[in-house]
């Protein structure tokens, strides 16, 4: 049941500011790619990154702050438990590892934040991310 | 979809005289502070007629269907099955309980409904564990693979039960077929009122159990035994295979007091916690607590034993909060209070629980305990 889409998180204090930029910039992206702010990364569980795959996404990734810059301090090492123990989880249930990816942003950073996304879109579907 | 009447009629709440035995023994009823609930008063309400009622009744989605009132029960009212049916019915009234750990394990046990599945979940088997294509026995290993991914930080021990069993079974002579495709039982979900997802799961599991010739389910888990023997052949089909607790197994192999296996002996006391699913559910007392003699450890039991054991204070993954934490900790001062050295448990469930209780920063000194799996302790004397 694949729906073809590709969850974004992103955090408030960085990634979601270089969505903002890039917004600004009037950069394209992928039209699967459906950002989705939330406050800190480390607010998310395996059971809703489970439910974003059992929904039918193509894929996920977790876009969040600069190690150690973490606007609420821990939240980042949260989420670094929390995209581990969702990734062994994913690869006993045989999904593959390109399907759900980590990776971090510099606040502002519009550039790189379509870099990040690209290079994700490319790897799991082997095409174009942006156009 | 039964309605409410067949409900009432199937597990005899008619019957109920409302005596409040249930009541006085529920592990719920004396911890659920915003409204008194009890057993008694839910029949009532369900003879009553209203769903709403029923279904908004806060020990309806905390009941552990742990049994415990049904040891005392006058009337042999069904009350865990009452509850197990009523909640199908709330599902298709677009109620559910409240799901703990983000719903992680009702998503991946949903996600094995795909039988497409490909999992790699035998990671945990080594070059020593001996496994055959070709054998009447089948080690159905459930969700411990997963279980020890998600509650690994709690220290538990997932696969290590897993590793162990093999073990067992290799010293007993038996090279058991383990399955690569297998899933989730789906215990939780007939309990939880999602019957779609448990059938799903029943059929694939059944196919591929039926696949590999096996006469015999031997599981580690009390919840995968009770599923596979008692509710696939009346909720999807009589499959005709042999299903059991590994402890039961060792001494059908083993009738007589000596052992089989060979355990060294090992010095200090133990305390058993007897799983709701293997006691009262499958009437599994004696085969445990004679495993854990036979290693040389001392048995001392706790307050609340056997038939009147204490559950670990959640099922099903839902509704965990105050009340489930006050029976775990109740449950770990018995341990303690014994004296003993170490809890043994045949559940992977009541470990995750009582080693989560455990975390606690103010009581994690007055209710330490080391708690370990029957499996692992066997295998750790072979």
């Amino acid at each position: 049941m694949r729906n073809g889409k590709i969850i974004v998180f992103t955090c408030n204090w960085y990634a979601y500011t270089g969505l903002e930029t890039a917004g600004r910039k009037h950069l394209q992206y992928c039209p699967s790619v459906y950002p989705i702010k939330v406050m800190c990364l480390g607010k998310l569980s395996p059971g809703i990154i489970l439910k974003t795959f059992e929904k039918g996404a193509a894929g996920v990734l977790m876009l969040g702050c600069l190690p150690d810059e973490c606007y609420y301090t821990f939240g980042n090492r949260h989420a670094e438990e929390i995209f581990q123990v969702t990734s062994r989880l994913l690869r006993a249930l045989g999904y593959p590892e390109k399907r759900f990816k980590m990776d971090r942003v510099a606040p502002g950073d519009g550039d790189a934040w379509l870099e990040k996304i690209d290079s994700f879109v490319v790897g799991l579907n082997g095409d174009q991310g942006s156009s | 979809m039964s309605k409410l009447k067949d409900i009432i009629d199937r597990n005899r709440a008619w019957y109920c005289l409302e005596c409040g035995k249930c009541s006085a023994v529920c592990p719920i009823t004396p911890w659920e502070t915003r409204v008194y609930s009890s057993p008694r008063l839910l029949v009532e309400k369900a003879l009553n007629g209203n769903l709403e009622n029923i279904f908004d009744d806060p020990l309806f989605w905390s009941c552990l269907t742990c049994k415990r009132c049904s040891e005392l029960c006058p009337s042999d009212v069904f009350f865990s099955e009452f509850v197990r049916d009523a909640r199908q019915l709330a599902r298709s009234n677009g109620r559910s309980g409240d799901c703990t750990h983000g719903e992680a394990i009702q998503t991946w046990a949903r996600m094995m409904t795909a039988p497409d599945l490909d999992q790699s979940r035998l990671e945990w088997l080594n070059k020593d564990l001996k496994i055959s294509d070709d054998s009447d026995t089948l080690y159905f290993v459930g969700c411990l693979p997963y279980y020890d991914i998600l509650f690994r930080s709690l220290g538990i021990e997932g696969v290590e039960i897993a590793r162990a069993a093999v073990k067992i079974l290799n010293a007993l002579g038996v090279e058991p077929h383990v399955l690569h495709d297998e899933r989730c039982c789906g215990h939780d979900q007939i309990w939880e009122g999602d019957t779609e997802t448990f059938s799903a799961l029943a059929r694939l599991n059944l196919e591929r159990i039926k696949a590999t010739g096996a006469k015999r389910v031997v599981t580690t888990c009390p919840e995968c035994a009770r599923t596979l023997s008692l509710d696939y052949p009346k909720l999807v089909e009589d499959h005709g295979l042999e299903v059991m607790h590994l402890s039961r197994f060792i001494r059908q192999q083993s009738p007589d007091s000596e052992m089989n296996l060979s355990l060294q002996k090992m010095d200090g006391t133990a305390t058993y916690q007897d799983a709701c699913r293997l006691s009262r559910h499958l009437g599994v007392y004696e085969d445990p607590r004679a495993l854990i003699i036979a290693t040389g450890l001392d048995l001392v039991e706790m307050e609340h034993m056997r038939h009147a054991s204490l559950c670990c204070g959640t099922t099903g993954w839902t509704s965990c909060g105050k009340v489930s934490k006050n029976i775990q900790v109740e449950r770990l001062r018995e341990a303690k209070a014994t004296g003993a050295d170490i809890m043994i448990t045949s559940c992977v469930k009541c470990q995750i629980h009582l080693k989560c209780a455990q975390q606690d920063p103010e009581l994690g000194q007055e209710l330490s305990i080391k708690i370990r799996d029957l499996t692992t302790v066997l295998a750790d004397r072979l």
